[in-house]
């Protein structure tokens, strides 16, 4: 006892110091910068990962931007009755006949047409050599034109025809003066021509609806890609996802929150579905091909495949965030439905439900961001390659006939061979991303305003 | 009659029912609604629920056993002469179907008529010339029995059919009488539906149930497949991974355990960058931010989950590989070669499970409730150190079950191991090295070259089935964590 | 609430059921090799523009997974071509006839050639030959006439004419059916060149042994797998000045502005070299119709004789243009397929 009033009597100055609410001691500075550490390291954390997104974002939009602009050469076309209709009849069955190969020499013709009024001097004295000027799809459209209304015939016409990739190329930069050297699909000579013709308005570079609208174009003709079909591949899985998942995620979510017993069975439930959140959704792509596809006959490479696959994978998701709502609502609102003689169904679905639907929409909305996103085990159940090449007419045919998925047609862009179809992957990834941001932000946005706090 | 109209006249009849059945239910307390036990509407779908469910139940079980009844009655009339040789009964039934089913539908498209076939002794190739002008495959020239087989197929189809159609409305018909019949006052219909309501939840959950069973069938055949041609304890113990392409005699080694290895190596990378980054920001967005900071903060980094994960992978082939070589390769340090290596994969695969650990944690952090805070600021502790001293540990086991979430998504990741970690399988400690993944191997013995019977293209699928065991095991123990030490606020 | 459950279930039990009922097809389905889609797409656009028939559907995932479907069975759910990157082999036949799948059409569309290219402004590897090649890559080599492990770690260690580089090389991972091809005409044809094979033999190897170990590349890291496509490679050699790598001529000539490419014993790869038969390393290209379905699905046979039809496979048409070396043969290819001649003989 003594020691103790004996040790303190000596340190009492100190302790009037302590004691100070103005000028803190040692230990409290301390501990105030180990506050203000720790709460550095939240703020660096949070950078981090925001850091890393500007990142991302950046190099996406700077690599992708140029897909939305397309060149184009202003050509009069002059539809030659002696190829095109030798028979000079204007029957459709001939003119059929006439194959886009037909129609390529008039195209280089028309061009190089455009030199000789423009005086442009060339060494390039052939009309075969404005090949590389131009792209294989103008002859395909002119062949359309003509096949849709014969009477142009004879006549010169005036089209808006793709520029070849490599031009485009060398517009935006991606081709260099110095690289065409070895390059054997376009020469020197052809840039001095385009560098001519751009300040006359005959090639210009312009705004490209089409690569928004268009379909997959084969790999010699990056220039006509769009991402349109595979636009509403997407589109019509998402439709088979939604009207699948969410009924059975939420009514799976109830019984597993609401009713389940505590057993076995729901536990094995409860475990399955977790570890379906975590399998690779490759193993959901061998699922598909083999119960879908040769079990089922379902049709290959149709939307109501991946749909399904993807249903199959996003449950787990949209019944664990629903599961979450359902948890977030009160047991006093459960309770004085009770009270008031409703059963346990109707308090569920008169009340709960209702108060969760916010927190489930919002789980609906990532969990189909998250399927709109997967490449994986489309790969599997033929959804890659070159397939979004015809538009859908109908609901029937959009859920049936073959089509692609955005994520897939950008893998399968950024596979091939030339650089142009590479931009168009960045591209695609731009509206990939649109949608994705925009259903996210729906989400934050209904969280927002429905959301309730208890 | 298609199945299509079928489903409309049973659900027509349900809707009649429905309102059968009210009205019944009303008039048995002479309109005055109190007196009844349910609300109205309860006995209406009491009526309803009972035809809609037996009949589509009876119409589902008709459709599968149909196939196998009339496969096994039209299988008896093939004579064993029209099973050639390396041939089966299966083969020569599918052929009878294809037929079967060729003439229906020429007849419908008007190719053919049934006069001509039933005429006994049809010209067959005349036969086989007009099933294929009408669009239907046809593999060999038809013979006689398979023609008589097929008629016999198309003829007992027909008539289970009808039978089909008869039974299934009668069935429909029968349970919305017999719904209408038991309204009346002293009927607990509203007992009886929910019952019902309860056994749709039930058939949804289970759902995923079906979907687990489903995967593990369609791995298991293939894999047992594998196993017969490639010695299991091979598999499972070999250090080495180098399958040679099956065009060359040269056996192929085929051990899991250097992939298992890249996947957790490159796993434990990616978590290494995603713990401490989404940990650090959920407890800032939790404890410090302020709502509009957290409002923002919040979803941007939720962003981070949403980009596809074929854009990581380009992310780390095209800048954090380049980036990691300036630093670390010839120039710098000396110890990476290439640019793909388990570092630049693990860095990419962080940054995507980054919202994964932060979004979880949050939500877990802020579970806990407030008095467990207020308690510790009273007794005169700082806000970090209520943190780390109170609110994580009660935090804890939520937010290991989060981190063991985000490990079971970096083990099934496939796109950025696929483009960033290369794809060779190696045992070896240097992060800087090229290594790969199990789910990568799967991709790439997938939708590879190799012979499709090969061991080398199999044993994808006894790769998927050993993953998904491996993913299953850690989230039983994830959850067994979670409920363990989950700590009951209320 | 449980009405519009019910109704939903229904409706998705109808379209189901719609699917299966659907079963006539009006497009052809293609299937297979990533190496032969490229020429296959490029086809099919130009059929779909020029005939009535509606633009076929040509899905990638490798030759075996194209193959696999192809064998799968008869009938207008199973695929109508399979694109391959190497022949069918005997048991893919025999797996293919289990299923009902016995007539089948080979056709031979054209050569691929296979080129390695490095970094534009990297080390000058403009002159390889198969020995080179292999004493690079392969683990044990020959020194001083004995068999050893490989020592070199620069090219300039066994061949003064080459640079004075780090050996890296980016080769085709063991999925791809370009692996075969570089490994039988490039490593084993270098084992031999180099007496390689020789003193493996003499070390009491037997021959089939010793051809199977000349056919290994080394483990130590400076040979890569790739497993991925011609980008991932392109994407490699790009972030390693010193590297090689293997592409497909189609993906060299489309990307001259990044990539050089290095002779093979003194012969450039064009596509008119590997048609004469100089450049040794390319394969040939495949694709196999089911007889079954030809006169059924609408435009598979016009498909198939468009594909081989000289303004397209020829020489000068877009799958030359592109990169594919045109077959010498075309013309009895076409006959093939005008006649439906089956493998195995018969018509």
């Amino acid at each position: 006892m003594t020691d103790v009033s004996i040790s303190t009597t000596p340190s009492a100055p100190d302790r009037a110091k302590r004691v100070s609410l103005i000028s803190s001691d040692a230990r409290t500075e301390k501990r105030k910068s180990a506050e203000r550490r720790f709460r550095m390291y939240g703020i660096a954390g949070i950078a981090t990962g925001i850091f890393f997104l500007i990142v991302l974002l950046v190099s996406i939009v700077s690599s992708g931007t140029g897909a939305f602009q397309q060149t184009f050469i202003n050509a009069s076309v002059y539809l030659d009755p002696s190829k095109l209709d030798k028979n000079g009849n204007r029957a459709i069955e001939d003119l059929r006949k006439v194959s886009t190969f037909g129609y390529t020499p008039l195209i280089q013709q028309a061009v190089f047409d455009k030199l000789e009024q423009n005086g442009i001097e060339t060494p390039l004295q052939k009309r075969g050599d404005m090949k590389a000027l131009i792209s294989a799809s103008a002859a395909a459209q002119v062949r359309d034109v003509v096949l849709a209304n014969p009477d142009l015939i004879g006549e010169t016409v005036d089209f808006r025809i793709l520029a070849s990739s490599r031009v485009d190329g060398y517009l935006k930069g991606r081709v260099q003066r110095e690289d065409v050297a070895r390059d054997k699909n376009i020469d020197a000579e052809h840039l001095d021509l385009v560098d001519a013709l751009v300040p006359l308005g005959i090639i210009e570079k312009t705004f490209n609806i089409d690569f928004i609208t268009g379909a997959d174009a084969s790999e010699s003709r990056a220039e006509a890609a769009g991402i349109g079909v595979a636009m509403i591949g997407s589109f019509f899985m998402m439709l088979v996802v939604l009207v699948l998942s969410l009924p059975i995620g939420v009514a799976a979510s109830i019984y597993l929150e609401e009713f389940a017993p505590k057993n076995r069975w729901t536990d094995l439930i409860e475990v399955n579905i977790a570890n379906l959140a975590a399998v690779p959704s490759i193993v959901f792509g061998i699922l598909g091909l083999a119960v879908f596809i040769q079990f089922m006959h379902l049709p290959q490479s149709a939307p109501l495949v991946g749909g399904l696959v993807l249903t199959l994978m996003t449950l787990p998701t949209i019944i664990i965030s629903t599961r979450a709502s359902l948890k977030a609502v009160p047991p006093s609102i459960r309770d004085a439905a009770l009270g008031v003689g409703a059963s346990k169904m109707q308090s569920v679905f008169h009340h709960v439900l209702p108060l969760a639907a916010p927190g489930i929409l919002t789980g609906t909305i990532i969990g189909l961001a998250q399927a709109l996103g997967e490449t994986a085990p489309l790969l599997l159940i033929g959804m890659v390659g070159f397939i979004a090449s015809n538009a859908p007419d109908g609901i029937a045919s959009g859920l049936l006939d073959p089509n692609s998925a955005m994520p897939a047609q950008i893998y399968e862009w950024a596979k091939r061979a030339d650089p142009a179809f590479y931009e168009r992957a960045w591209g695609g990834i731009i509206i990939l991303l649109g949608f994705l941001i925009s259903m996210n932000t729906l989400a934050v946005i209904l969280r927002r305003r429905f959301e309730r706090r208890w | 009659m298609p199945l299509l109209w079928l489903s409309a006249i049973i659900l027509a009849l349900a809707t009649a029912g429905f309102f059968l059945g009210r009205a019944r239910a009303l008039a048995s307390v002479n309109g005055s609604s109190e007196k009844l036990h349910s609300l109205p509407s309860y006995y209406g779908s009491n009526a309803l629920m009972k035809s809609v469910f037996p009949a589509f139940g009876a119409m589902l079980l008709w459709m599968l056993v149909q196939p196998l009844f009339i496969d096994n009655r039209v299988a008896q009339l093939i004579p064993d002469s029209e099973i050639d040789e390396g041939s089966s009964i299966g083969l020569v039934m599918s052929e009878v179907r294809r037929t079967a089913d060729g003439i229906t539908n020429a007849i419908n498209a008007g190719f053919i008529d049934d006069e001509t076939l039933t005429a006994g002794q049809a010209d067959l190739s005349d036969v086989t010339q007009r099933l294929k002008d009408a669009g239907q495959v046809v593999t060999n020239d038809i013979t006689q029995p398979i023609l008589n087989a097929a008629q016999e197929y198309r003829a007992l189809s027909e008539t289970s059919r009808s039978v089909m159609t008869i039974v299934v409305l009668l069935v429909a018909l029968l349970g919305a009488g017999w719904g209408v019949i038991q309204s009346g006052r002293d009927f607990r219909a509203r007992n009886v539906v929910e019952q019902g309501i309860l056994g749709i939840l039930i058939a949804a959950a289970s759902v995923a149930i079906l979907t687990t069973i489903g995967i593990i069938f369609s791995l298991i055949f293939n894999t047992i497949e594998f196993f017969s041609l490639y010695p299991a304890v091979e598999f499972f113990t070999l250090l080495e991974w180098a399958p040679s392409f099956s065009g060359r005699g040269g056996a192929s080694s085929l051990g899991i355990l250097p992939l298992l290895w890249g996947t957790i190596y490159i796993s434990v990378v990616a978590l290494l960058v995603a713990v401490p980054v989404g940990l650090f920001s959920a407890i800032y967005l939790s404890e410090y931010a302020s709502p509009r900071v957290r409002g923002i903060a919040k979803p941007l980094l939720e962003i981070l989950a949403g980009i596809p994960t074929i854009v990581y992978g380009l992310f780390a082939l095209l800048t954090i590989g380049p980036l990691l070589v300036s630093v670390f390769g010839e120039d710098g340090a000396g110890w990476m070669g290439g640019g793909r290596s388990v570092m630049t994969a693990g860095i990419a695969m962080g940054i995507m499970l980054i919202p994964f650990v932060s979004s979880l944690s949050d939500d877990i952090i802020n579970a806990v409730p407030q008095s467990l805070r207020d308690g510790s600021y009273g007794l005169g502790a700082t806000q970090s150190e209520t943190i780390k001293q109170v609110v994580l540990p009660a935090a804890l086991p939520g937010i290991v079950g989060a981190i063991l979430l985000a490990a079971s998504r970096a083990i099934g990741e496939t796109m950025i191991v696929v483009l960033g970690a290369g794809a060779a399988a190696r045992l070896s400690l240097n992060p800087f090295e090229a290594m790969t993944t199990v789910t990568a191997k799967i991709v790439s013995q997938l939708t590879g070259d190799s012979d499709f019977a090969s061991p080398e293209a199999l044993v994808a699928f006894a790769l998927g089935i050993t993953l998904f065991v491996l993913t299953l095991c850690l989230n039983v123990f994830a959850l067994y964590i979670v409920r363990k030490y989950r700590e009951q606020y209320e | 609430m449980s009405f519009t459950k019910l109704s939903t279930s229904a409706l998705a039990i109808a379209v189901v059921t719609a699917a299966t009922a659907a079963s006539a097809r009006d497009q052809v389905q293609v299937a297979g090799s990533s190496t032969v889609l490229p020429y296959a797409s490029i086809v099919a656009e130009a059929f779909g523009e020029n005939f009535e028939f509606p633009t076929p559907v040509v899905e990638s995932g490798g030759s075996s997974a194209g193959l696999k479907r192809f064998c799968q069975g008869v009938g207008t759910e199973h695929t109508d071509i399979a694109n391959a990157s190497r022949a069918i082999r005997e048991k893919e036949i025999k797996a293919c006839a289990e299923n009902g799948v016995t007539d089948i059409i080979e056709v031979r569309i054209g050569y691929d050639g296979i080129v390695f290219a490095s970094q534009l402004d990297g080390p000058a590897y403009t002159a390889f030959t198969q020995s080179d090649i292999f004493n690079a890559l392969a683990p044990k080599v020959m020194v001083d006439g004995a068999l050893v492990d490989n020592p070199y770690t620069k090219w300039s260690d066994f061949n003064a004419d080459l640079p004075d580089a780090d050996i890296l090389a980016f080769i085709p991972g063991t999925k791809h059916g370009t692996r075969e091809v570089f490994e039988e005409k490039v490593i084993a044809a270098g084992c031999e060149a180099t007496g390689a094979m020789e003193a493996m033999i003499a070390s009491g190897m037997s021959e089939d042994d010793a051809e199977d170990a000349c056919l290994e590349v080394r483990t130590d890291g400076r040979s890569v797998d790739i497993d991925g496509d011609y980008t991932e490679t392109l994407a490699s050699i790009d972030a390693n000045s010193n590297a090689i790598g293997v592409f497909g001529l189609a993906f060299y000539e489309n990307n001259t502005d990044k990539l050089k490419v290095a002779t093979m014993a003194g012969v450039e790869p064009t596509t008119e070299t590997i048609a004469a038969g100089e450049y040794p390393v390319s394969r040939p290209l495949y694709f196999y119709i089911k007889k079954a379905h030809i006169g059924v699905i609408p435009g598979l046979k016009e498909f198939a004789e468009f594909f081989v039809a000289d303004e397209i496979a020829g020489p000068d048409g877009p799958l030359a243009n592109y990169g594919l070396v045109s077959d010498p043969e075309l013309a009895s290819t076409q006959a093939v397929v005008s006649d439906e001649k089956v493998i195995g003989g018969g018509s």
